[in-house]
């Protein structure tokens, strides 16, 4: 197993194609666990027999994973985590309890079934992330959210559930062209069903309804180190009007979204995003400029064009993503209970040292 | 303190006797204790001591819970601090002293005091920063104890005159010196060099060190930790090899704890310098330093701004030093700061410490600099080894910071410049005129007038406190943490 990173990974096994799969397969998923359940299949299936080897595969099959697709901020909260599981398991193989004369089979089998235990506990942590964030919803309240998200509208179900809860939803609808739309369609049309009065608007409707507006709940695609959210276009200035009006805003995310990436700004993500796109005359396309995207200025576009990789096409504006900075923040509920920002860091600390 | 609490607070409890027992000025009633304790007879004596272990008892009882005692009026507190310390030599002059015990001594020496130095007493007590004055710096090496190793007199007095300065490079230096006093160190008969190094051996030298200067947090964090490998060195193991492990562990504490760390930090802070931007920073950091010719090296075209100020002047050879490596580099003095943030992109800090509540201790101007990068909404980044990380808080710069004595605060230029001015100096102050009017204009007299003046004071502390919402990120060899998090890591970095 001594083949440099570039080169084709194991044949036989497509990583990608497995992941796309599982992300098909089952529409619940988010993608962190689907990148470790690919990734554990990929184990199973490989024939690794040392820790080093498990590491190295591990490593090419992430690599290859993350280029493969245009956002992999999500992605690789999961692969980092499952990355960083193995290693101190495989360096501590005592402390697994395997007995006296374990060998490497049975560190990977233990591994391979503690993969599936960890999927199956990723899927429960959404109901048990709405079961806390239920208590948020005060009786009588009017709650915003820009929707998308699977977890905001588990909770957003669990509280209309709930028969004493009485709450009004304003929903920003995602753009049409968006991925997330039928998904949003679908949450306003069940919310609709439990016979909760839902409003929908527009993105530049939000600071006009905010009057009328108790609480925020967006969910996100990933939560950083300084505590901030990485999330569907959109969620920054949403931040940023709550603050100005006082209202809490409140995240939901399981905590394998946590990742270890620290931007400074909007423009500091490890992604190619299309959304400042500066032309002239010929075609004047219609675009949508967000107060944020505004200042940023031109030099930084150039130097994103420069470092970014070439063989993945690009996001365009609509389903971009943008930082939401901590201090606009209120709680992040997750299912091991409900964090202010700056208690993530400490968490991400606890996983890795 | 608690010494200082009952030195100032002993002799008022004496006039319960003769006088009333509110006595708001201890000046005065030096003087009714003094005349009282010559007429008392040996009975009112007995009487009076008892009345003098109630008063102190209570005194006990109150003393922690009324600071407004000992911090009221700082002029009448720094004065009485000041007569503690010159009460042993004084009483030991008096031919009879009248009682012996600590509580009394200093009551008769204070009698004289008021006359003797009535102009000085008054000075560098003023504004709220009193209590910094109350430990003189060392300049020099007499009075020191004749325990102190000569490697660590002269790194004191390169403490002292700032030339071992920062808080990392002090830190190394007193390491290394510690090797040597490690060493040439030979454990008596009868003592085991873990219970006996530390508090018979290191103990004199770290106090000539903070004699010079005080500690800095990384500083303390290293003995705390020096200490505690030393007492955990089991007693039936030789001198010699408990001597050789201890320089070891030294040198394996610098090389993780500055070498190490300071690799990590500067190749993740090099990362966050773009193509194209405009780094500032302030003063000078050694982190800082490396972090620009790492980032510089590695052929990222990038622009510095060094903003400096008095007293240190520290950014001048930080600019140097980048413009010599090839950086484009702008100096402007903290007055111009305002326009260098208008440009910059970035900004990077050095430290002296974290707090636990987040906030930076660094070199004075930092807490300004930051502000107003905060206000340009700039990233503000600070780069800074955990060992500097400290469980300490701190919510101003008032209660714990380091002055820096006058003859820093004034150049020799600026210095002269005043020197026109002693015609007026000379009219202000009558009684020594004709001395005045004899000596020739020389420079160091310009600070001699300010220490006379009785209405001018000069300050000059070294530090400030930025307070945490302007800081966006710490980067320390445990990788980037918003301030937030500096308890998390100092606890990592402390318990393994």
């Amino acid at each position: 197993m001594s083949a440099d990173p570039e080169a084709k990974p194991i044949p036989g096994f497509d990583i990608v194609a497995t992941y796309r799969r599982i992300l098909n397969d089952d529409a619940e998923l988010t993608m962190p666990v689907a990148a470790i359940e690919a990734l554990v299949e990929a184990i199973a299936q490989s024939s690794v027999s040392t820790v080093a080897e498990t590491l190295d595969l591990l490593e090419r099959h992430t690599a290859a994973l993350k280029a493969s697709i245009a956002n992999p901020i999500s992605l690789s909260a999961g692969t980092d985590l499952f990355q960083r599981y193995l290693i101190t398991t495989l360096n501590r193989p005592a402390s697994l309890n395997l007995g006296p004369d374990d060998d490497f089979r049975a560190i990977r089998n233990h591994l391979l079934s503690n993969g599936k235990l960890f999927v199956d506990r990723a899927k429960q942590s959404r109901e048990k992330i709405a079961s806390f964030g239920k208590h948020f919803i005060r009786d009588g309240a009017t709650v915003l959210t820009n929707g998308g998200s699977r977890v905001v509208g588990a909770l957003l179900r669990r509280a209309a559930e709930s028969s004493t809860l009485r709450f009004k939803v304003v929903y920003v609808l995602p753009s049409s062209k968006s991925c997330d739309s039928k998904e949003g369609h679908q949450t306003v049309a069940d919310l609709r069903d439990h016979n909760i009065p839902v409003a929908t608007i527009p993105d530049s409707a939000v600071a006009y309804s905010l009057g009328k507006v108790d609480m925020i709940i967006v969910g996100a695609e990933g939560v950083v180190e300084n505590g901030g959210i990485i999330s569907r276009m959109g969620t920054y200035q949403l931040g940023v009007l709550a603050k100005s009006k006082g209202k809490p805003l409140y995240v939901v995310a399981e905590s394998h979204k946590f990742v270890r990436l620290y931007p400074l700004s909007q423009f500091d993500l490890p992604i190619e995003q299309k959304v400042l796109d500066f032309k002239v005359a010929e075609e004047p396309k219609e675009e949508h400029h967000s107060k944020n995207e505004q200042q940023r200025n031109v030099f930084d576009e150039a130097i994103a064009d420069m470092t970014a990789k070439t063989h993945v096409t690009p996001l365009d504006a609509y389903d971009a993503v943008d930082f939401t900075p901590p201090d606009l923040i209120s709680g992040i509920i997750t299912e091991s209970g409900v964090l202010t920002p700056s208690a993530v860091s400490e968490e991400l600390i606890k996983i890795w040292f | 303190m608690s010494d200082d609490i009952v030195a100032e607070v002993a002799p008022a409890t004496e006039p319960t006797v003769t006088t009333s027992p509110t006595q708001d000025s201890p000046a005065t009633a030096n003087g009714d204790t003094a005349d009282a304790s010559k007429k008392i007879s040996p009975a009112e004596l007995k009487k009076q001591k008892q009345a003098e272990k109630q008063a102190k008892r209570a005194q006990a009882k109150s003393s922690t819970s009324t600071p407004s005692q000992q911090q009221g009026p700082f002029k009448d507190g720094s004065k009485q601090q000041k007569d503690s310390k010159q009460t042993p030599k004084d009483d030991k002059s008096r031919p009879l002293p009248l009682r012996r015990r600590p509580s009394q001594t200093n009551a008769p020496a204070m009698k004289e005091q008021p006359e003797k130095k009535p102009k000085k007493e008054p000075k560098q007590a003023g504004l709220f920063f009193g209590h910094l004055y109350s430990q003189p710096k060392q300049q020099s090496l007499v009075g020191a104890s004749k325990d102190v190793h000569p490697a660590v007199l002269a790194l004191g007095l390169q403490y002292s005159s700032y030339a071992i300065c920062g808080s990392t490079a002090r830190m190394v230096a007193m390491l290394l010196v510690f090797k040597t006093v490690i060493e040439a160190y030979q454990t008596p008969p009868g003592n085991s060099l873990a219970r006996h190094l530390t508090s018979h051996h290191l103990g004199p030298q770290i106090e000539f060190l903070k004699s010079c200067r005080p500690l800095s947090i990384s500083m303390g964090n290293a003995i705390r930790w020096l200490k505690d490998i030393i007492i955990k060195i089991d007693p039936s193991t030789p001198e010699n090899e408990a001597k050789r492990d201890l320089v070891e562990e030294i040198d394996i504490f610098i090389r993780e704890r500055v070498t190490a760390a300071d690799r990590l930090i500067r190749d993740l802070a090099a990362t966050k310098i773009q193509p194209g931007d405009v780094v500032l920073t302030y003063a000078a950091s050694s982190i800082v330093e490396e972090t620009f010719l790492h980032a510089h090296k590695s052929g990222i075209p990038f622009t510095v701004i060094v903003v400096d100020s008095k007293p240190l002047f520290e950014g001048k050879q930080l600019a140097r030093k980048l413009a010599n490596d090839g950086l484009t580099v702008r100096y402007y003095l903290i007055t111009g700061a305002s326009h260098a943030v208008k440009d910059a992109t970035k900004v990077f800090f050095g430290a002296h410490a974290m707090m636990s509540n987040g906030r930076l201790y660094s070199r004075v101007g930092t807490a300004l600099v930051s502000m107003l990068a905060n206000a340009h909404s700039l990233p503000v980044i600070v780069l800074c080894q955990s060992v500097k990380f400290t469980e300490k808080v701190a919510l101003d710069s008032i209660v714990g910071n380091e002055v820096a004595p006058a003859e820093e605060l004034l150049s020799e230029a600026e210095r002269r410049d005043l020197l026109p001015l002693k015609s007026r100096l000379a009219t202000a102050k009558n009684d020594d005129k004709s001395t005045l009017e004899d000596i020739p204009a020389d420079t160091t007299d310009v600070l001699k007038w300010i220490e006379d003046a009785k209405n001018l004071h000069y300050l000059q502390v070294l530090y400030d406190v930025t307070p945490a919402e302007y800081i966006n990120m710490v980067i320390t060899e445990y990788g980037s943490l918003p301030p937030s998090s500096v308890p998390v890591v100092h606890r990592l970095s402390t318990n393994i």
